[in-house]
């Protein structure tokens, strides 16, 4: 049950995380200004030279200043998990919502054909279709792949809240199908609006991140966190500092966006 | 028996919570084999009372008063004091106190062999002995299903049999008939009564509605707000010269009522013929297992009966939500032809008032609660459903909310009246009214039933009461059909079967509701 | 029960064909012919049991998937074991009672760390603890470092579910019926409520294998271990779709079956305790 207490507490944390997303925001829009090099800008100084006043995230392999780069990459990476989470919000949540109003045989064929592509691992599912178009639509693919657990949650909360009394009693007083579907979008989608975008938010960016990684996602000279740290990889044994500071920008903008998303602990890992 | 020898004395008990007494300076002496009812509403305090003699008083909660036992010395009372007593605890089968997942008799014949320290097998078999002692109820074969999928009266005969086993010297009843039909809390009230007399315990008895001071005659105390209000035996308390609380909550307690018999003149609203309940309608139905009646508007109807005696089954299929043999016409217009979108807007003109508090969706906002039939039936914009909602929220008495709150913020009782409200705005043709005073507290109940009978006598709509209690019908209905297992066994004017009921089921029905 | 075993049995094999469905629909892009009729000749080979051949290696797949196979089936299965041995004590210790609500914040700071940032960590652990450079071929890198790697998203993911059943467990009116019915404290929680977490975790093995195996194809791809899972990310990165979309089904299958094998155990389990 929901004690006033918990739910002052997860006010306050949702709040923090949606501050704390405002100003990765703002970073981001500023980051030109921000940034003390250009995109990219090679032997800015030394090159593996350690966090330093002059460089407060050190130096790469090529010299790139750490700083400016993080901050470059969180960019890239923020804009490209805002619009896939987005579109995992419409393709999968709202979807989910619609299609579970839909005449039972025709939401049950949806829901199945959907739930086969929710028993497959997203990563696995946007590595394909990043294949299948090009790495320029990995943002598309990272959103459509985290759709199919939404529209399943979706649906299935949907379902359940149509076997309520409620809706029962509804039909019973000829409040229509769409009428209900109203109610659902009312007031369920709207109320989990923000905590399911915020939730898309931190599952895309991991995917994304994870993509580019693998060597799916973000296309030079745009490097996303994910690409930086899979660039750092032959330099981080001896200058952790090349993969420390975009890790840990990565896991700030995940822990921001599970804060706004409420305490909820129902998303996968 | 009351051998007026003092088991248990309670001296100036005071409990507090978070700085809010609960109770304050409350004080009972119980003798063994006597009964006390604590009569009050929510908040009233009879639950830190249990909670005190149950051993569950927080630690944090704070506590003052003396307690003693029998010839033993006075105790200050404290959190967790143990009261060495045999004390069993009789809950509610509402409040759900069982897991719902696993089998009802395992999770009692537990709470028995913890209580007497004895094997559960053992303690299984004394719950057989229990239920087997009494007229009506379940074996522990039935029991043996998980306690979710079990009905209130069968969880209450387990709940009851569990209690009793334990042979207890003091047994804590927490509400525990409420919500029921009269005939099953008069059955479960004369089994335990009975059991008092041959275990001699003494009885402590939270509850919420004055139907259980009429059933258990015994001493009373009404408590409210954690103070008593007045103290005597049932008969004194149910006679008119009292605390004129104590007259508000005992007003919930139905009364001969001199009705005028009313005829109705209207045009038919409800024509059913041939329409066969049963489960699995034979081929060709006998005449007996065939109904039919008429239902004019402005008419009202009671549908009389125990859970599972076809009366929503009835509802369903006058809905059009079921399809069964027969012809069923509304409005003149027969179900059986149409199709499901156009049955869909047939049932716009019905509303619905039911004890389901799930009825009302509870993300929807008070005002769009109300306004919702006229806001979807007739695509009306907000301005012009405020003044209906208005006027239809303060006439239920719920004009002083913020029109914003959601409904499941609201207590249970608003949400009753709630649903009134948005009766009232959708200018039903048929009002379908299902148990509409269970789980109220006494005031409310009087409260709830006087807003029906006015929303009644000022509507053009015709009712239909769904009841297992034949003096809700009384009050809300001139015409009454009594059914009993899927069939229609009696039917009449509500004074007639009143005066002179013709089948056992009715004379049950009626008895039980005969209380004053 | 049966009934109940009859009808998730019947979901488990509507959901297996889902997936050979897009199995059979990836698998014919290698086909040069025309669409759909390349769909349908995949799709009586999936049923043939005939995964085709793989268009780089020139390899059967099936080949291809038993000498990859074993590689993931250690890495995943071991994986799985400390994820039950760490997840489950720390689930039932900081899921259950008043620390559940005090360890949310730091479970979700935990959490939020991506695989292959833990498998970056963990190899650079290895190689200044230890010694060991995670590009050299051994036993450690290809199997104890992918293993722990798998077996931690493993443990989030055990930990994270036995939460959501302890949560929903918390709020159910027996424990205090039951209480003041005269059973203890610890009675409730070890006879009725245990048995409610264990079920909302085998409820939630489907998620608990999705997330193994989406670690998997992580650590192996960091820890160059040769399984499935990798053979994966190259198939699709050369575009040997005929090789990815089996892959891809025995990764659909894994998870359906740890679905339905959950639901089946959940139950079981419940009737157990009745």
């Amino acid at each position: 049950m929901l004690t006033p207490e918990l739910t002052r507490l997860r006010r306050i944390l949702a709040a923090a995380g949606w501050s704390g997303l405002g100003l990765i925001a703002i970073a981001v829009m500023l980051a030109d200004f921000l940034a003390r090099a250009p995109l990219g800008a090679a032997h800015t100084g030394p090159v593996l030279a350690a966090p330093s006043e002059a460089f407060p995230f050190g130096t790469d392999l090529l010299g790139r200043d750490m700083f400016s780069e993080t901050l470059y990459g969180l960019s890239t990476t923020v804009a490209q998990a805002g619009e896939a989470a987005v579109l995992a919000l419409l393709a999968g949540g709202l979807l989910g919502f619609v299609c579970a109003h839909l005449p039972r045989p025709a939401g049950n064929v949806l829901r199945w054909a959907i739930g086969a592509f929710a028993a497959i691992p997203a990563l696995l599912l946007a590595l394909a279709m990043v294949a299948l178009t090009a790495r320029g639509y990995a943002g598309l693919a990272a959103g459509l792949a985290a759709a199919p657990l939404a529209f399943v949650r979706a649906f299935d909360r949907a379902r359940a809240a149509g076997r309520l009394g409620h809706a029962e009693y509804a039909r019973a007083t000829g409040i229509s199908a769409s009428a209900l579907l109203n109610r659902d979008l009312a007031y369920e989608f709207r109320d989990t609006l923000l905590p399911t975008l915020a939730r898309a938010l931190a599952a895309v960016a991991i995917i994304l991140s994870t993509m580019s990684f693998l060597g799916f996602g973000a296309l030079p000279p745009h490097r996303d966190l994910g690409l930086m740290i899979a660039a750092a990889r032959t330099s981080y044994l001896e200058a952790w500092w090349t993969v420390a500071f975009p890790a840990l920008a990565l896991m700030l903008l995940i822990l921001l966006a599970r804060l706004a998303a409420g305490l909820d602990e129902g998303e996968r890992p | 028996m009351s051998d007026a020898r003092p088991i248990l004395e309670i001296k100036d008990l005071s409990v507090a919570r978070d700085g809010r007494a609960e109770i304050d300076r409350f004080s009972l002496t119980l003798n063994a084999g006597e009964t006390v009812i604590l009569l009050g509403e929510a908040g009233s305090g009879k639950d830190a009372v249990l909670r005190l003699l149950d051993g569950l008083v927080d630690r944090a909660d704070e506590v003052a008063g003396t307690l003693r036992v029998g010839e033993s010395e006075a105790r200050p009372v404290a959190p967790r004091m143990r009261v060495p007593l045999r004390v069993a605890y009789l809950p509610g089968a509402a409040q759900r106190p069982l897991d719902p997942l696993v089998g009802a008799a395992s999770q009692l014949a537990r709470v028995i062999a913890r209580r007497l320290s004895c094997p559960k097998g053992a303690a299984r078999e004394e719950l057989r002995g229990a239920l087997a002692r009494f007229v009506g109820a379940p074996s522990v074969e039935i029991l043996d299903a998980p306690a979710g999928a079990l009905d209130t009266v069968t969880v209450a005969w387990g709940l009851l049999a569990a209690a009793v086993a334990s042979t207890p010297e003091l047994v804590l009843c927490d509400h525990p008939f409420a919500d029921m039909s009269p005939v099953a809390a008069n059955a479960l009230s004369k089994a335990l009564v009975e059991e008092q007399a041959r275990l001699g315990f003494a009885m402590l008895c939270a509850a919420r509605e004055p139907q259980a001071v009429a059933r258990l005659k015994a001493r009373t105390i009404v408590l409210r707000q954690g103070r008593v209000v007045e103290e005597g035996e049932a008969a004194h308390l149910m006679a008119t010269e009292t605390h004129a609380y104590t007259q508000s909550l005992f007003r919930a307690l139905p009364r001969p009522v001199a009705k005028p018999s009313r005829t109705v003149r209207g045009e038919p609203l409800l024509q059913v013929q041939g329409l066969v309940l049963s489960p699995e309608p034979r081929k060709t139905p006998r005449q007996r297992d065939m109904m039919g009646f008429e239902l004019r508007r402005g008419a009202s109807l009671a549908l009389l009966g125990e859970t599972g005696s076809g009366r929503h089954t009835l509802l369903r299929a006058v809905l059009g939500l079921e399809r069964r043999p027969g012809r069923i016409l509304f409005d003149a217009v027969d179900l059986n032809l149409l199709s499901e979108a156009m049955t869909l807007r047939l049932r716009r003109r019905v509303a619905f008032v039911t004890s389901n508090d799930a009825a009302l969706d509870p993300r929807m906002t008070i005002w769009d609660t109300v306004d919702e039939p006229l806001r979807a039936h007739l695509k009306l914009s907000r301005e012009l459903t405020a003044g209906y909602r208005d006027t239809a929220l303060k006439r239920v008495g719920l004009a002083s909310y913020e029109g914003r709150r959601t409904v499941a913020t609201l207590p249970p009782f608003d949400k009753r009246r709630l649903q009134v409200a948005r009766a009232i705005v959708a200018a039903p043709l048929m009002v379908v009214i299902d148990e509409p005073l269970r789980g109220l507290d006494a005031v409310a109940q009087t409260t709830m039933r006087d807003l029906l009978a006015e929303f009644r006598v000022e509507s053009q709509a015709a009712f239909v009461v769904i009841t297992s209690d034949f003096a809700v019908a009384e009050a809300l209905c001139d015409e009454v059909m009594v059914f009993d297992k899927g069939r229609m066994v009696e039917r009449g004017a509500v004074t007639s079967l009143a005066q002179a009921p013709k089948d056992a089921v009715t004379k049950a029905l009626v008895e039980a509701a005969c209380l004053v | 029960m049966w009934r109940f075993a009859l009808k998730e049995g019947g979901k488990w094999v509507l959901a297996l064909f889902g997936a050979l469905l897009i199995a059979a629909a990836l698998s014919a892009l290698a086909d040069p012919g025309p669409y759909l009729a390349a769909f349908g000749n995949r799709l009586m080979a999936f049923l043939s049991l005939d995964p085709g051949r793989s268009t780089i290696s020139g390899l059967p797949a099936a080949r291809e998937l038993a000498m990859h196979g074993p590689a993931t089936a250690d890495v995943v299965l071991l994986g799985a074991l400390m994820a039950l041995m760490l997840g489950l004590p720390l689930g039932l210790l900081l899921g259950t009672g008043g620390m559940r609500r005090a360890t949310a914040p730091v479970i979700q700071i935990v959490s939020a760390a991506p695989v292959f940032c833990a498998c970056l960590a963990l190899a650079y652990a290895a190689f200044h603890l230890f010694g060991i450079r995670p590009d050299t071929a051994s036993r450690v890198t290809t199997l104890f470092l992918p293993t722990v790697a798998v077996g931690l998203a493993g443990t989030a993911a055990v930990q994270m579910a036995l939460r959501r059943a302890a949560s929903l467990a918390q709020d159910s009116p027996f424990r205090l019926g039951l209480r003041r019915l005269g059973l203890t404290a610890m009675e409730i929680e070890r006879v009725y409520v245990a048995p409610q977490i264990f079920a909302g975790l085998l409820e939630s093995l489907g998620e608990v294998m999705l997330t193994l195996l989406s670690a998997a194809v992580v650590a192996e791809w960091v820890f160059q271990s040769h399984g499935i899972a990798e053979l994966f990310v190259k198939s699709v990165a050369l575009h040997d779709w005929s090789m990815a979309a089996p892959i891809l089904l025995v990764f659909a299958a894994l998870t359906c079956t740890a679905e339905f094998l959950g639901r089946v155990g959940s139950r079981v389990l419940m009737r157990a305790a009745s």
